[in-house]
């Protein structure tokens, strides 16, 4: 029973953990807000999932026969990608454009750079910034949820078959100058909180994301360092803009639970492949993106700034690394 | 019991391997098998190999010394039986691939195997030896560090006028999954080993002495502190539980542990007067100085689920791996791999013909649902730079960075990110989600780079 014994180097046993199970962790946590999605979109939001992720698949197999690689489905980071994309999208989006969004993400975003590991981009972020790019009116036009208490007021729809909404964000840019009651922003929140407001497909339930990102940081399958850095810098710069002008500003918590800051938080700047390597350029990282964030939702023409805000500081994050060199335990050799 | 178990200090990074001692840690230490033949490797430790002192056809005396060195980095070897030399020639070596042995033949009448008899510190009167003599002694007898490295022991606890030590470490760490020698050893022979860290303390002129043992072992740390406790003049040897982590035993993880203190990148130990030396070392130097026996057993953990009969056995260094595992009762189920010590930082050896060394303090029969199915079978996918083994590296480097280099033959890079300092400790590649075998890939790139600077031969 010893005839044949193998021979490698050490170490010899290995943690039983894989890229595959940490992208399902990624699934899991992401299912209350899928969930979310689908209480409040209905079967908008179950088609979307649906065709993204088929798409996603197709796309990620075709690319592999292509390239003439090994078939890479079965890490199913082609599955988060697809869910990420699926739900920073608006509701009200025609299928087929969703079927676009998540060939580019797979296609362009992914595999042209040589697959998983080696993209600069996140890939939902890259199709969604194609997307809106290319369909600006239908990426801006948001639907109302199903179980819906129009607290909030509504803006003329430019598709006219759905019943259309002003997100938080964009509600926020025209009417919270005029109105800044506390009984409105209490209403806000309350609606933000649990999701029931106009937005993109997951973006809406905090409560959903939250469960989905504190699911992560107990398991440790996300440094807890970005989450935590992304929230505090938004926090930071937007309590600096409310205090230079409350009246034009919104406040630092409805900032934190519109939009896609949660999801990007925890789901969107995590992800490894482009964030920097080191703790200390992580927190840079995220702090990059709090900042840009901030930036671009109040200077900014955009409602909504974690899409330029994540691809800009994936551009960056190489430049993070390479500056953030750790420093041996025993501090620099003098050499 | 005065000593508080739970261990608090330790180091940054590391890793939780499971332990899976409880195959060998309650099994005493048992006289090895009775060989037909041994192979003593002229080279078993750090340094200058050695030259045989011996011709074919000789007849050896166990304790006799057969290769010696005149460099002062080396250690000389000794016949562990009486016999007859059989040859001088090429056998596979767990660290250095081939290298030359002394294969002796042993003459079965006059060699049973035995257990020594402990040493006890009752009649041992520490005054008696000076600083040169126990050095002296020390060389004399080929000791190395047994805790894997195998540094000449002498060249560890030599007083050095421009270096002078303060602080002696004893290792009892034992950090390693598996290896339980160490901790039988504490348990069994916790004076002679205490011993043995007076005459290196008395050697070596440190002022302080601690003894690290992680708080997975409370026998062991129980066993010794009541050890210390009898004798008054043992009172200032001082134990510190450690916490429980890989890997703790490493040199620079323990005085990082012990004494809060960092050793600067590409020093050692002795440039800030620290000496840390194994507890089978200290075990030995007992051995040596008191019974002026050299170092030609030591005691070697033979485990693993699939072998029949696991324990720890008293050896004569030289016995091959085949006659271990034979003696344990053979292997129970499919064995996939053979590693000489731990698995983490073990060598997987391809011939069981390899013999027992000074440093080899186990040998580990690993199966296929130990080592993961997708280690088995080195099921690599491609690195999503999570960073787990930045956060593991108890040196503080950048496995992700080093490994991309040495794969694209960006040495300059690798040196940039500080290759040299890394220990091949393991955890990089241990916690690895893609199975990437960050730690093989540092370790090429160090003999790439020692070989550029003519420092190795090719």
């Amino acid at each position: 029973m010893l005839k044949k014994i193998t021979v490698s180097c050490s170490p010899h046993i290995s943690k039983h953990m894989s890229t595959r199970s940490i992208m399902i962790d990624v699934i899991i946590a992401l299912a209350p807000a899928m969930l979310a999605a689908c209480y409040y979109f209905r079967n908008r939001a179950v088609i979307i999932l649906a065709t993204c992720i088929v798409s996603a698949l197709v796309t990620e197999w075709g690319c592999n026969r292509l390239q003439k690689k090994p078939n890479s489905l079965g890490d199913f980071s082609a599955v988060v990608t697809a869910i990420i994309l699926a739900l920073s999208l608006p509701p009200a989006i025609p299928f087929w454009v969703a079927i676009i969004g998540s060939v580019f993400a797979i296609a362009i975003g992914k595999m042209v750079f040589g697959g998983l590991g080696a993209n600069v981009f996140n890939p939902a972020m890259v199709a969604r910034a194609f997307l809106t790019a290319s369909f600006g009116a239908m990426m801006t036009t948001f639907s109302v949820p199903a179980p819906i208490d129009l607290a909030m007021p509504k803006i003329s729809a430019v598709n006219t078959t759905v019943v259309t909404q002003a997100t938080p964000l964009a509600w926020s840019k025209q009417a919270v100058k005029k109105q800044n009651d506390i009984s409105v922003v209490n209403e806000q929140l309350k609606a933000t909180i649990t999701g029931n407001v106009g937005g993109c497909l997951g973006e809406t339930s905090t409560i959903a994301l939250l469960i989905g990102g504190l699911y992560l940081l107990i398991r440790k399958t996300i440094n807890y360092l970005i989450p935590f850095s992304v929230i505090a810098s938004a926090v930071l710069f937007a309590l600096i803009f409310y205090w230079i002008d409350p009246q034009i500003y919104m406040l630092p918590v409805m900032h934190l639970t519109t939009g896609g800051m949660l999801m990007c938080a925890f789901f969107i700047a995590t992800d490894p492949v482009t964030a920097p390597l080191t703790n200390r350029g992580k927190a840079i990282f995220g702090v990059g993106i709090g900042a840009m964030i901030m930036l671009i939702r109040n200077v900014g023409e955009y409602p909504e700034g974690v899409m330029y805000a994540i691809l800009l500081m994936n551009a960056l994050s190489p430049l993070i690394d390479r500056l953030c060199k750790r420093v041996p335990q025993g501090g620099k050799p003098n050499a | 019991m005065d000593v508080d178990i739970k261990g608090k200090m330790t180091f940054r990074g590391g890793a939780h391997p499971p332990q899976n001692k409880k195959l060998t840690k309650d099994k005493p230490i048992l006289p090895g098998p009775a060989v037909k033949q041994v192979a003593v490797m002229l080279s078993q430790h750090i340094g200058a190999p050695c030259k045989s002192m011996v011709q074919k056809n000789d007849i050896v005396a166990a304790g006799q010394r057969i290769g010696e060195s005149d460099a002062y980095v080396s250690a000389a070897v000794h016949s562990p039986v009486n016999g007859k030399v059989k040859e001088i020639a090429l056998r596979s070596h767990p660290v250095h691939g081939r290298s030359m042995a002394i294969v002796i033949d042993v003459d079965a009448e006059t060699n049973a195997p035995e257990k020594p008899d402990l040493i006890s510190s009752e009649n041992v009167d520490l005054d008696r030896y000076s600083s040169e003599q126990i050095c002296d002694v020390v060389s004399q007898a080929g000791l190395v560090g047994m805790g894997g490295a195998g540094f000449p022991t002498r060249v560890k606890i030599e007083p050095n006028p421009r270096l002078p030590k303060k602080v002696l470490i004893i290792n009892g760490c034992e950090c390693e999954p598996y290896i339980t020698c160490d901790y039988r050893l504490m348990i069994e022979r916790a004076d002679q080993v205490i011993t043995g860290i007076e005459l290196a303390k008395k050697a070596s002129g440190c002022e302080r002495v601690f003894i690290g043992i992680e708080d997975n072992k409370p026998k062991a740390i129980e066993a010794m502190a009541d050890m210390l406790k009898k004798t008054p003049a043992r009172q200032n040897i001082k134990i510190v539980p450690l916490k429980t982590k890989y890997p703790q035993g490493g040199e620079r993880q323990l005085i990082k542990a012990v004494l809060g203190k960092d050793i600067p990148t590409g020093a050692i130990p002795p440039m800030v007067g620290v000496v840390v030396l194994n507890v089978a070392t200290a075990s030995a130097i007992t051995e040596a100085v008191i019974s002026n026996k050299p170092l030609t057993h030591r005691v070697v953990t033979v485990t693993g689920q699939s072998i029949a009969n696991p324990g720890n056995f008293y050896v004569p260094i030289g016995t091959s791996v085949g006659d271990m595992i034979e003696f344990c009762g053979g292997v129970t189920q499919k064995s996939a791999k053979v590693v000489m010590g731990g698995p983490m930082m073990g060598i997987a050896i391809a011939d069981l013909e390899t013999p027992i060394t000074k440093t080899s303090g186990a040998i580990t029969l690993l199966t296929k649902e130990q080592i993961g199915r997708a280690k088995y079978k080195s099921h690599k996918t491609a690195c999503i730079h999570c960073g787990r083994c930045l956060d593991v590296c108890p040196e503080h480097l950048n496995p992700t960075v080093l490994a991309h280099a040495v794969r694209k033959n960006l040495f300059d890079v690798a040196q940039q990110y500080y290759i040299s300092a890394c220990m091949e400790c393991g955890c990089c590649s241990y916690v690895c989600p893609a199975n990437i075998e960050l730690t093989g890939h540092i370790k090429t790139g160090k003999i790439y780079l020692a070989r550029e600077n003519k420092r190795m031969p090719k």
